[in-house]
């Protein structure tokens, strides 16, 4: 009876992750086919939509769009989330509360809403279009889950350790970047990571905001898609994933992913 | 605090730098778009200041009640649906290895990631004619004259489930795995039938957790843009769908903004009610 029932979940899980999955791998097989139309499974093997994909200028252009913006509001989202996070640290004021509360804001808002009010701002603003105007509401839309995670870096941390510092004769300056940051780095760089993805895969913000100047990747595929499209398509789609779960499993090696996402602890499991 | 620091402590200018990003970027733009939506529509530049309401009047017409109605089934059946699913998953995964549930977060941290463009995208060619399910079950003599899935309800729902499953399972994963096993054994040992089990005392330990996934993921949903326009049809557009199209095809940014504003209200005031509820419920079991 105990043997079924674990078979059953077997089952169920396998199910689940072939739903999740094998979309994923018809694209794979459809942007390793030769042929000029869309079909699965390939009847030979080419890396040539690949080629194709990447010395095309059109290509070329949007991937340097969709990494440059990303790159910048990662950055601009990490400082945000770790100034906030620290001050809510070193004391909990009903002002350092309030920034932590306005930073997991945006996360609740339908990212419509987000998109049409920067929009509007922006074409006040005269930045309508514009690559900065992306970037930078990127950065700051996308700030709560850095303020998350680099929040529970703080928890961990250890007051004890930044007193001995202080008492020590070190300045705040010295202890934050010597003794805070070397500790919380892992969550920095998470923060950084998970952002940077977030970005590259945006779509509704971005095209409210430059759709029709500054074409990102997944700008790109959607407008593809939408008139007609070849298998490059996949192969960007599928190049695009192959990115997103390399840094991910990259940041895998230096955070405990399943403890940082709230997972039970080693020695927990049997 | 330490003695140390709190004798000159100017921590809350720190504060002040996130404080100034978010309301310049975050704060004035949600407030500008307030004002626009009260702003008249031309179609010469994007809008003129005004004051008037005529963009809130639109909305109290049929074809909005209706859409609005829409959006809200849409995303309450495919919370629920996703809510479910994902909390078997998790129940599930934890009690697996360590090597396992690695795998699962980093499957489950993809998907979080991916663009909704490009899991659309993967979806489309799973339904379409030339690769996808139908090309196998004609394969399989199971389908005479095989054509696409989509754009239909069916193939926009297993988008919603794919683009909110991630959501869901990482939400619930915390307090799942970290949960009292001991209480499901004590009821075990005492020979409690496992559906009871379940029922009695499994599903109400993580009440809380499943409704806070369930309003997260419904107000994920109400804000779909991608699924609908790839993978539905015109039939079932959501309110998203709506506002796009009016404040950028059609160049009716106060329109546009005012659907936004009264979708924003009622977000807000049906999770305020769902925690509402929560929170009666709580009352009741104390």
């Amino acid at each position: 009876m105990i043997m079924i029932r674990a078979l059953l979940r077997s089952i169920f899980l396998w199910a689940i992750a072939a739903f999740l999955l094998i979309p994923f791998a018809i694209v794979a097989g459809v942007s390793l086919n030769p042929a000029r139309q869309i079909a699965f499974p390939p009847k030979s093997v080419s890396g040539a939509w690949f080629v194709e994909m990447v010395t095309d200028r059109g290509w070329q252009v949007a991937i340097w769009n969709s990494f440059s913006i990303a790159f910048i509001a990662a950055m601009l989202a990490t400082s945000v989330a770790l100034l906030a996070a620290y001050a809510l640290w070193r004391r909990d004021t009903w002002l350092s509360r309030s920034v932590f509360a306005l930073g997991l804001a945006p996360y609740m808002v339908p990212p419509i809403i987000l998109a049409l009010g920067a929009s509007v701002f922006w074409a006040e603003v005269g930045l309508y279009g514009s690559r900065w105007a992306t970037t930078i509401s990127h950065g700051v839309l996308f700030v709560t889950l850095p303020l998350v995670i680099i929040s529970r870096g703080f928890s961990v941390l250890n007051r004890e350790i930044v007193d001995a510092s202080n008492i020590s004769g070190a300045s705040p300056t010295q202890t934050f970047t010597r003794v805070i940051l070397p500790i919380i780095a892992p969550y920095v760089v998470t923060s950084f990571a998970i952002v940077a993805i977030i970005s590259v895969n945006e779509y509704l913000i971005s095209s409210f905001i430059s759709g029709f100047t500054v074409e990102t990747l997944p700008i790109k595929i959607f407008n593809n898609v939408r008139y007609g499209y070849t298998p490059v398509l996949a192969a960007a789609a599928i190049g695009f994933a192959a990115v997103t779960v390399g840094v991910l499993v990259l940041v895998s090696f230096f955070t405990d992913l399943v403890e940082l996402f709230g997972g039970s602890a080693p020695e927990d499991l049997r | 605090m330490s003695a140390v620091t709190a004798t000159k402590d100017r921590g809350w200018i720190i504060a002040l730098i996130p404080l100034g990003t978010l309301v310049l970027f975050f704060v004035a733009p949600m407030a500008y778009m307030a004002a626009v939506s009260v702003f008249k529509n031309d179609p010469a530049a994007f809008f003129k200041p005004a004051f008037v309401l005529d963009n809130y009047a639109k909305f109290f017409a049929p074809f909005y009640y209706s859409i609005s109605l829409r959006s809200f089934v849409q995303a309450g059946l495919g919370a629920g649906i996703v809510t479910l699913l994902g909390f078997f998953t998790v129940l599930f995964v934890s009690d697996q290895s360590r090597w396992l549930q690695r795998f699962w977060v980093i499957l489950l941290l993809s998907l979080l990631c991916l663009s909704e463009v490009v899991i659309a995208f993967a979806l489309l060619i799973l339904f379409s004619q030339s690769s996808g399910i139908p090309k196998l079950l004609a394969w399989l003599t199971l389908w005479d004259n095989p054509r696409s899935l989509y754009p239909s309800f069916g193939a926009m729902m297993a988008g919603y489930v794919m683009l909110g499953f991630s959501i869901a399972t990482l939400m619930l994963f915390p307090q799942v795995s970290r949960r009292d096993r001991a209480i499901e054994e004590a009821a075990q040992g005492l020979g409690t039938a496992p559906a009871l089990l379940f029922l009695r005392v499994t599903l109400p330990m993580f009440r809380t957790a499943l409704l806070a996934a369930f309003i997260t993921l419904f107000v994920y949903f109400l804000g779909v843009f991608v699924m609908p326009t790839m993978l539905g049809g015109p039939q079932n557009w959501n309110m998203t769908v709506i506002i796009q199209d009016r404040a950028v095809e059609r160049f009716n940014m106060p329109l546009g903004a005012a659907l936004a504003m009264i979708m924003l209200a009622l977000t807000a005031v049906l999770a305020a009610l769902l925690l509402w509820l929560n929170r009666q419920q709580r009352a009741e079991d104390a």
